[in-house]
């Protein structure tokens, strides 16, 4: 009997929607009491008096308008037909949106195979009541910052740019907590970064020495006699700031020019730093040396590596090179569940320099197993 | 890769862009201000040119505005056809328009200016459907007469109607030129290339 009701109701707009002032009539009785039986509630709150006047006015106007350029009657009639039209358009609206709510649409989004759909209009509901959050916070900076009226007009793009970026961070945020849990609905099918061999992930916090334990380990397994090839990207300071990157080929000692800071604007690859394709050539150098029984190292696997750029093209070459007995990668702790969706390896091990200390080196060693 | 990102991002963006059709849009729709459709316009420009600045997918910006019209719906907004068309039609120019520009500067000024310009086009249409043709073509009659008795006979409404449209186009294109700016300092911020 609802389902008849609802047919009906569906009816009555089409008929609405016609010209025939009579059929309009006719349909407007059958949609009032076919939303009256589905949802009375409804039909109230859609009818309340000053939506019914707004649409009494609009009839008038319109009614007014026709009569002024055609005549009275036909005036008459166009304006009864806006009327028809409004109640009928917004009873049928009422009912259906008070039917369907988020839950059935989430299930329905499943039911006819469109997951991700789903997952991301429940993602979009979950992320509310952060990104409400985060604009309470902008807002109340903006406030604070502003001195008068003007100044915080002057400041309410950067609110906007601020607000995007907080956006833009949850996002990355969801999309790597997804990839931590092994979620992988959402995943775009694109080649993941195969490793056939046990690959360790070195990570831990910023100047927390993992260049230095990576460093070390090569060291170390060059005297065990374990070749390896790749690279470390080292630091340059002044006055305690690090103003700069150089890249270390970890088997010939040989350094070159990375990274240099330089006014925001005009970084790239959305850094604060320039780059110099000197210190890239010697990154593809330094992987290119990868042979049979090596170990990779890649020091570091940043932001611009994980969108398949910078030293990317380089490493993929290496890691497919057949019968390495290992691979070491340095990532900040941010990106580790980034780099990890991104790799498609059996055997992971992530070390954590910050908790592992001096004996960086030697854990990292441990996690390889190489046996010789 | 596997990257859920351009998925959470749209996720996200259109939460924002939903969220704030469903605060701001209400209380300047029930509140009657002024140019309300262009104000709303230009912010939902800022969400998608972003978003398709920071992950340029094709089918990101549609995506986004399925969830913006989801949350309106379901959340504060409620039913307003009129809101609802205007974000889908913004969706779908913006992402028409990067994906035919390779998603440049000129995709978000072409999106933006299409997007905006279809807010009076909209409301015609809104009245087409309501009052029907004669209706319309009523109004248009009654917009003669009353510029001819204040002395503006040769000002044609149509003449109007289309320069309204092309203001609003070319606040649109503005908009998008000025969310493709303020999409590049958040590109940077994320660490993104601008």
């Amino acid at each position: 009997m609802r389902r008849f009701a609802g047919l009906l109701l569906f009816a009555a707009v089409a008929a609405v929607l016609t010209g025939d002032p009579r059929l309009a009539a006719g349909a407007a009785v059958v949609a009032l009491a076919s939303a009256w039986f589905l949802d009375p509630p409804a039909v109230r709150a859609a009818l309340r008096v000053g939506v019914a006047l707004a649409f009494l006015f609009a009839a008038a106007v319109t009614a007014a308008v026709v009569a002024w350029a055609v005549g009275p009657g036909r005036g008459l009639e166009v304006g009864g037909m806006v009327l028809l039209r409004l109640l009928v358009l917004t009873v049928a609206a009422a009912v259906l949106v008070r039917a369907v709510d988020a839950e059935s649409l989430l299930r329905a989004t499943e039911r006819v195979g469109m997951e991700r759909l789903g997952l991301v209009l429940g993602l979009s509901l979950n992320a509310l009541p952060r990104i409400a959050e985060a604009s309470g916070e902008v807002w109340a900076a903006h406030s604070l910052r502003g001195r008068g009226l003007i100044d915080r007009l002057g400041r309410l793009p950067g609110l906007g740019e601020v607000l995007l970026a907080h956006t833009a961070r949850i996002a990355e945020e969801a999309a790597a907590a997804a990839s931590l849990r092994g979620h992988s609905a959402l995943t775009w099918p694109h080649a993941p970064l195969s490793v056939a061999v046990r690959t360790v992930v070195v990570t831990g916090p910023p100047d927390g020495g993992k260049s230095v334990a990576v460093s070390c380990l090569a060291a170390r397994l060059d005297e065990g006699g374990v070749p390896v090839a790749g690279f470390v990207q080292l630091g340059n300071r002044e006055g305690g700031r690090k103003m700069g990157f150089r890249i270390r080929d970890l088997r010939t000692g040989e350094e070159a020019v990375l990274a240099e800071k330089v006014e925001r604007e005009k970084g790239e690859f959305g850094t604060r730093f320039r780059f110099d394709e000197a210190g890239f050539r010697l990154g593809r150098t330094a992987l290119a040396r990868c042979e049979s029984g090596c170990v990779v190292i890649v020091d570091e696997v940043g932001p611009v590596e994980l969108r398949g750029a910078g030293h990317m093209p380089a490493i993929r070459r290496a890691l497919a090179v057949p019968g390495i007995t290992g691979v070491v990668m340095v990532v900040r702790r941010a990106l580790v569940p980034s780099l990890l969706a991104a790799l498609d390896a059996s055997d992971a091990v992530v070390v954590d320099v910050g908790e592992a200390g001096d004996a960086a080196a030697a854990t990292i060693a441990e996690a390889l197993a190489i046996k010789r | 890769m596997r990257d859920a990102r351009a998925w959470t991002y749209a996720a996200l963006f259109g939460a924002l862009w939903g969220a704030l059709e469903a605060t701001v849009g209400t209380a300047v729709y029930l509140g009657k201000m002024p140019l309300r459709g262009t104000v709303m316009g230009v912010l939902g420009l800022l969400c998608l040119v972003c978003l398709r600045r920071l992950q340029p997918r094709p089918g990101v910006c549609l995506l986004a505005g399925v969830v913006a019209i989801f949350l309106k719906v379901f959340t504060l907004g409620g039913f307003f056809p009129g809101p609802l068309i205007g974000i889908a039609v913004e969706a779908i120019a913006v992402e028409v328009a990067m994906t035919a520009t390779g998603g440049r500067a000129i995709g978000a000024a072409i999106g933006g200016a299409v997007a905006l310009a279809t807010n009076p086009l909209q409301k015609l249409g809104m009245m087409w459907l309501v009052a029907g043709s004669e209706a319309v073509e009523s109004y248009l009659k009654v917009g003669e007469d009353v510029a001819a008795a204040v002395g503006l006979g040769g000002i044609r409404p149509l003449a109007v109607f289309a320069v309204v449209v092309a203001a609003t186009a070319l606040v649109g294109a503005a908009g998008g030129l000025w969310a493709w700016r303020v999409a590049g300092r958040v590109a940077r911020r994320m660490g993104a290339r601008p």
